[in-house]
């Protein structure tokens, strides 16, 4: 055992499951002297003493609702990948000869609808748990004195972004702006490089604007204080842990994820053998090989998912908890 | 607002709270920051303590962390803590002051 790890051993087990990470790492820094050592040895017994006199000692419960916070997050961030999966899913379908064929094959058009009920489970439960949440985060951003307000802002300018973008868009699809390079109807196979650029740009400002937006709701709902939060619904008073009423809708919306993604597994296996050449050929976004895009989706999915069910499982515990 | 106990760690706390005042850190950053601003060493026990203590009391918050270092930031109960704190400082500094000018 190092020596580092000894000191850190010197602590209550219940202080070392809240700080033992971050404690040895620490040490691992500015472990220079006996005297260290000492200081050290004064915090471990300073620690037991709390726990001897009874003082209100909350490490456990403190790390369990940072664990399940973190958890909630994760679950978030797998859901906007879902997003980003999905419409790219969506724009490899259209088009492609693979929607007429699900109008007459029953299995193929049933795992299209299983995908979109997904879909609708996963956003719903994610509305459900996150609304409480939300309005926290948008109660403290303007009553706090150090409210986050500025992260508010990101998924708003990236949604503004988004639109200016698919107006300039649409503006040159109707000829009112014109791009060099840039045709106002692609004909069938003909796709110009101008038009694939342009379509780019609008994908990049949505994975972008996504990954921005998540990354700020990540920062505002880390700076949200308080897990006990009471609410004023038709005038009565609801007290409610914000954190532990998001678990559940947060493992619906895992489940949901699993279930859109063995979806997407059975349509493309479906679809590959009803109709070979359409794998073969390219018929995603651009006239790009659709077997690419159908096997980056699938990889965006799983790993979604296995985010999703290993925060879940980071959770569980501290969701369980009094 | 009921005064916390901060013990043997009642320096280092605010010392802390003042440090985060200046933006979210991890331990150690802390350590530097403290060490750079008031020319104070803490020993890695000590920091610990407080923090736990200032955890505690919902003064400080930790923040989720990518790897081991765990980051923690100021709380709105921390800050009007650390605000009450300085003035009453500020106030008895002022009066002491006078005493010696006198």
């Amino acid at each position: 055992m190092s020596l580092r790890s000894w000191l850190t051993h010197l602590y209550p087990r219940a202080w070392r499951e809240r700080y033992a990470d971050e404690f040895d790492e620490l040490l691992a820094q500015c472990l220079h002297s006996p005297l260290d050592v000492i200081d050290v040895f004064w915090g471990a017994l300073d620690a037991h003493l709390q726990l001897l006199n009874g003082e209100e000692v909350n490490w456990r419960m403190m790390n369990k609702m940072n664990k399940l916070r973190t958890t909630l997050l994760i679950v978030f961030a797998a859901f906007i990948g879902f997003v980003i999966a999905g419409f790219s899913l969506v724009g490899l379908a259209d088009d492609s000869p693979m929607i007429p064929l699900m109008q007459t094959d029953l299995p193929l058009h049933l795992s299209w609808i299983l995908i979109h009920a997904g879909a609708v489970v996963a956003l719903l439960a994610i509305l459900i748990g996150g609304f409480p949440l939300g309005l926290t985060v948008l109660r403290q951003a303007f009553t706090l004195e150090r409210g986050n307000r500025g992260w508010l802002l990101v998924p708003v300018i990236a949604f503004l972004v988004l639109l200016a973008y698919f107006a300039f868009v649409l503006l040159v699809g109707s000829g009112r702006i014109v791009l060099p390079g840039v045709v106002r109807v692609v004909q069938p196979g003909v796709f110009p490089a101008g038009n694939r650029l342009l379509l780019a740009g609008l994908m990049l400002v949505f994975v972008l604007g996504a990954v921005a937006s998540t990354w700020a709701v990540w920062k505002a709902v880390s700076a949200t204080e308080g897990e006990q939060q009471t609410f004023h619904p038709a005038g009565r008073p609801l007290a409610l842990n914000i954190y532990h009423f998001a678990f559940v809708p947060a493992l619906i919306a895992s489940a949901a994820m699993l279930v859109i993604f063995v979806s997407t597994l059975v349509w493309g296996w479906l679809s590959f053998t009803a109709f070979p050449q359409v794998f073969a050929g390219n018929f995603g976004p651009w006239l790009t090989s659709t077997q690419a895009w159908y096997f980056g989706i699938l990889a965006l999915m799983l790993l979604c998912t296995l985010a999703a069910f290993y925060a879940i499982g980071r959770g569980r515990q501290a969701a369980q908890a009094e | 607002m009921s005064t916390p106990e901060f013990g043997r760690f009642s320096d280092p706390a605010i010392l802390i709270l003042a440090s985060l005042a200046g933006g979210d850190k991890h331990g150690y950053a802390m350590m530097e920051d403290i060490q750079a601003t008031a020319g104070v060493s803490l020993g890695p026990g000590t920091l610990y303590g407080a923090l736990a203590r200032l955890e505690q009391y919902r003064f400080i918050e930790a923040l989720p962390s990518e790897d081991r270092r765990r980051p923690y930031r100021l709380t709105s109960q921390g800050a009007i803590f650390l605000r009450q704190y300085l003035t009453s400082l500020e106030h008895f500094v002022a009066i002491s002051l006078q005493r010696l000018t006198a």
